[in-house]
């Protein structure tokens, strides 16, 4: 990847511009992969009219912060992100062809018009704008599935390496199951969260059945990874992430789903600060179920 | 290998500049609206325009508009038709979502001529988001 780094560099000036151009269409790409389902979810944009300007500026602070970890070890451009100016300057760059792409198609869709007025069009550019910027960041994984973590390189290296890099390469292949977990479940669960059937579900699950829940989304998630044949079970064996066993991963992932499905039922105002716990947990099980589902799937590809 | 964020090229620093300034101006867009934004509770109201006649029946069109500064849900809207001595006729029509500064339109349908009578619209409920 260094060499291809160095090339990138050394290349004439006006391929510069070719280079930067390719890379923001590959960005905006992923942004559409993953921010037009949200598009046609009626509730996203009656959020976004209602939400007040500090909550707007809440969520831009925390998507930024999202955006800069994910770039810490994804993000759209196949460099710089190693570096923490440059992982900042690719968040900015990353929320931008976000809040550019949701704002064409949101005045394509005709969801806002000069009638519109100032702060409905913000919460609707905003709440549209979040799964674009992440489908960007996440763009090299949805479209090419070149990640930045080079798994196989590690993989073929793990007995020659010291104690200290061995505990790197641990690291890696930890964040990099987390991180296929967030992109799966963030995937599937995203368009979910903001709809009303999370909550006509909670409403009619008893705490019995919601343990039925619990148990299918683990199973499920468990039957994806390991049960199936699509993936190569004696290999994820061999990984020397913190998730060793099977069963450790299926459970670690599915508390991870359960905590970003969490996330996205505040960020669509679904539960607030003032709810009790029991309706925090109630709806995060409930979508926890796609959650973990994408988790599973999404740590296939690692 | 990581790299030296001062060696980006002129193209990268031309789509940070651009990026940064689209990011400031919605920052800044909103912080304009945080600091000028109305925080009035709906202010609900609803008019009529010329009502139009089309194979005996009657239509009446409305316009309901939220003048205040938060959105409204299911604004239902109620129109009762009286034409004496006892005809009485009623529509009713519900608005899932409306914005502030928003308008919305729709037409109430009647079989006896209102211009006849005495026609009542009037806004009857809402519900916060």
């Amino acid at each position: 990847m260094n060499e291809g780094q160095n090339s990138q560099r050394d290349r004439p000036y006006g391929d510069d511009w070719r280079a930067e151009i390719k890379e923001i269409i590959s960005g905006a790409s992923g942004g559409f992969l993953f921010g037009v389902p949200l598009l046609y979810t009626m509730e996203v944009w009656f959020i976004g009219s209602y939400v007040d300007p500090p909550i707007l500026l809440t969520i831009l602070v925390i998507t930024f912060a999202i955006v800069l970890a994910i770039n810490r070890i994804e993000g759209f451009r196949p460099r710089e992100s190693e570096t923490l100016p440059g992982a900042i300057a690719e968040t900015f760059e990353t929320l931008a062809i976000g809040l550019v792409c949701s704002t064409v198609m949101l005045v394509i869709l005709q969801r806002i018009d000069l009638q519109t007025s100032l702060s409905e069009a913000l919460g609707k550019i905003i709440f549209e704008g979040v799964p674009f910027s992440l489908g960007v960041a996440f763009s090299r994984s949805l479209i090419s599935g070149d990640a930045e973590i080079n798994l196989d390189e590690n993989r073929s290296s793990t007995q020659s390496k010291s104690h200290h890099t061995k505990r790197s390469i641990v690291w890696k292949y930890t964040l990099a199951d987390l991180s296929a977990t967030a992109i799966g479940a963030l995937f599937i669960a995203f368009s979910i969260a903001p709809t009303d059937e999370v909550a006509v579900l909670a409403a009619s699950a008893s705490p019995g059945w919601l343990l039925v829940v619990v148990a299918t989304s683990l199973i499920i998630s468990y039957g994806i990874v390991f049960a199936s044949n699509i993936t190569n079970y004696r290999e994820r064996l061999q990984q020397p992430g913190i998730f060793q066993t099977p069963q450790g991963e299926t459970v670690i992932s599915y508390l991870f789903s359960l905590f970003i499905g969490m996330l996205m039922l505040w960020f669509f105002q679904k539960i607030s600060i003032n709810d009790p716990w029991f309706i925090w947990l109630r709806y995060s099980i409930i979508l926890g179920l796609p959650a973990s589902i994408g988790g599973a799937a999404g740590r296939l590809a690692v | 290998m990581p790299q030296n964020p001062l060696r980006r090229s002129l193209a990268e620093k031309v789509s940070f500049s651009v990026s940064l300034s689209i990011v400031g101006i919605i920052v800044a867009l909103v912080c304009y609206t945080w600091l000028t934004g109305d925080t009035n509770p709906p202010i609900l109201s609803v008019t009529t325009t010329e009502i139009r006649q089309v194979n005996r029946q009657y239509y009446v069109p409305f316009t309901v508009s939220n003048f205040g500064g938060e959105t409204a849900n299911s604004v239902e809207i109620v129109a009762r038709l009286f034409i004496a001595p006892a005809t009485i006729e009623t529509g009713r029509q519900q608005i899932d979502f409306l914005s502030r500064q928003e308008e919305r339109t729709g037409e109430f349908i009647f079989s006896r001529d209102p211009s006849q009578g005495e026609l009542t619209i009037r806004i009857a409920s809402y519900q916060e988001p």
